[in-house]
């Protein structure tokens, strides 16, 4: 399904840009010349959150607040060995398909662990990332309640996403 | 933001300096050489997707796009210009299809071309909060990542877990539209109190002169 949006979505692009003679070929062009611009804008963000997922993951921390909160997040029906990947998903997207990797290497796919951790993975975003990187050609610093917003709403979601696992 | 970074910073670098004060340098390098080499995929990314916009943009179907999906993006976002409603509806496109490099130039187009914060332009609008929000919570509906993963790890069925997926992605999206409109209404409520407050006292003032 995937596979064809991308594919479809050019040619309907050009057959229309033919249809309306307009030159998609200088659009095209102007308009990837601003990649390089916004990426210059981009790439500090990008490198300080990439940093500190990579510290908090390699010292253990991640580790220990995973096996800290894992308990109370055991209760509300998320697995225990799922903790990691649910602390590290906002973070960072490779750094949690890492986890997610790891998680169907060990556990399987199929059973309830594996579920979850494909919901948990499949339905949330990397919150930080999105955050920084949007206002990154603003002049806002303060993002205000977003962030923590965003973080709970992902995590109702996650906790009922993993209990109709449980439940399926 | 840059509170969590400097806890996350300290804390980890804290713990490592400890256990193994050499990974604190490898990894932090680490970090950062991840990042360039994600930042060369995206500045390609961003050209394709950059360019296609402007094809868009250039033969009127952005603001086809944007019309259709007016009456939903002016509920979620009153008051913006037009140019602004254009980056939205395409921002909010392309996270519906899965394409998260694509929505993410158009998010930033769109934040850039929102109006500021009326009290304080160095804070974020509740407008540019929905769209962080909404972005942040996920819009896609078929996560295609996972689903090859588990194919890849010989899944007996890949697509089993969508269904409690998509309603976690749904619900998710939901509560924090939720939460940014309640937000909005709460201290808009609070603040015009505190104006109201101090037009009283003004108005005291002015009649005690």
């Amino acid at each position: 399904m995937t596979l064809y949006i991308v594919p479809l979505i050019f040619i309907t692009v050009l057959l229309i840009s033919l249809l309306k003679k307009k030159n998609a070929y200088s659009a095209f062009v102007k308009g990837a010349a601003g990649a390089i611009e916004l990426m210059t804008s981009v790439l500090p963000y990008l490198l300080v959150v990439m940093v500190a997922c990579e510290v908090f993951r390699v010292s253990g921390a991640s580790g220990a607040v995973s096996e800290f909160l894992a308990p109370a997040l055991e209760f509300v029906g998320i697995p225990r060995e799922c903790t990691e990947l649910l602390l590290l998903r906002p973070l960072s997207g490779a750094g949690s398909l890492s986890v997610l990797e790891h998680i169907y290497e060990v556990y399987g796919t199929d059973g309830i662990i594996g579920r979850c951790a494909s919901v948990i993975y499949g339905s949330s975003e990397t919150v930080f990332y999105v955050s920084a990187i949007y206002f990154s050609k603003s002049n806002i610093k303060n993002l205000r309640y977003a962030i923590p917003l965003a973080l709970i709403a992902s995590f109702l979601g996650n906790v009922i996403g993993c209990n109709i696992c449980r439940l399926m | 933001m840059s509170t969590i970074w400097i806890i996350f910073m300290l804390v980890s670098i804290t713990v490592l300096i400890f256990t193994n004060p050499w990974a604190a340098t490898v990894a932090m390098i680490k970090g950062a050489n991840d990042s360039v080499a994600l930042a060369l995929n995206l500045v390609a990314l961003y050209g394709i997707w950059l360019g296609l916009f402007e094809v868009l943009e250039k033969t009127g179907i952005a603001d086809k796009l944007a019309k259709l999906l007016r009456p939903l993006v002016r509920k979620l976002f009153p008051g913006e210009s037009e140019e602004a409603e254009k980056f939205v509806s395409m921002n909010i496109s392309a996270n519906l299809l899965g394409l998260g490099n694509a929505a993410t130039p158009m998010g930033i187009g769109a934040v850039e071309s929102m109006k500021p914060n009326e009290k304080n332009p160095s804070k974020a609008s509740t407008n540019m909060i929905m769209l962080t929000v909404i972005s942040a919570t996920s819009l896609q509906i078929f996560p295609s990542t996972v689903i090859g993963m588990r194919a890849a790890a010989g899944s007996a069925n890949p697509a089993d877990f969508l269904f409690p997926c998509i309603v976690a992605t749904v619900l998710s999206t939901v509560f924090g539209i939720i939460g940014v409109k309640v937000w909005a209404t709460i201290s808009d409520k609070l603040s015009g109190k505190l104006v109201f407050g101090k037009k009283k006292k003004l108005e005291l003032r002015e009649s005690v002169k």
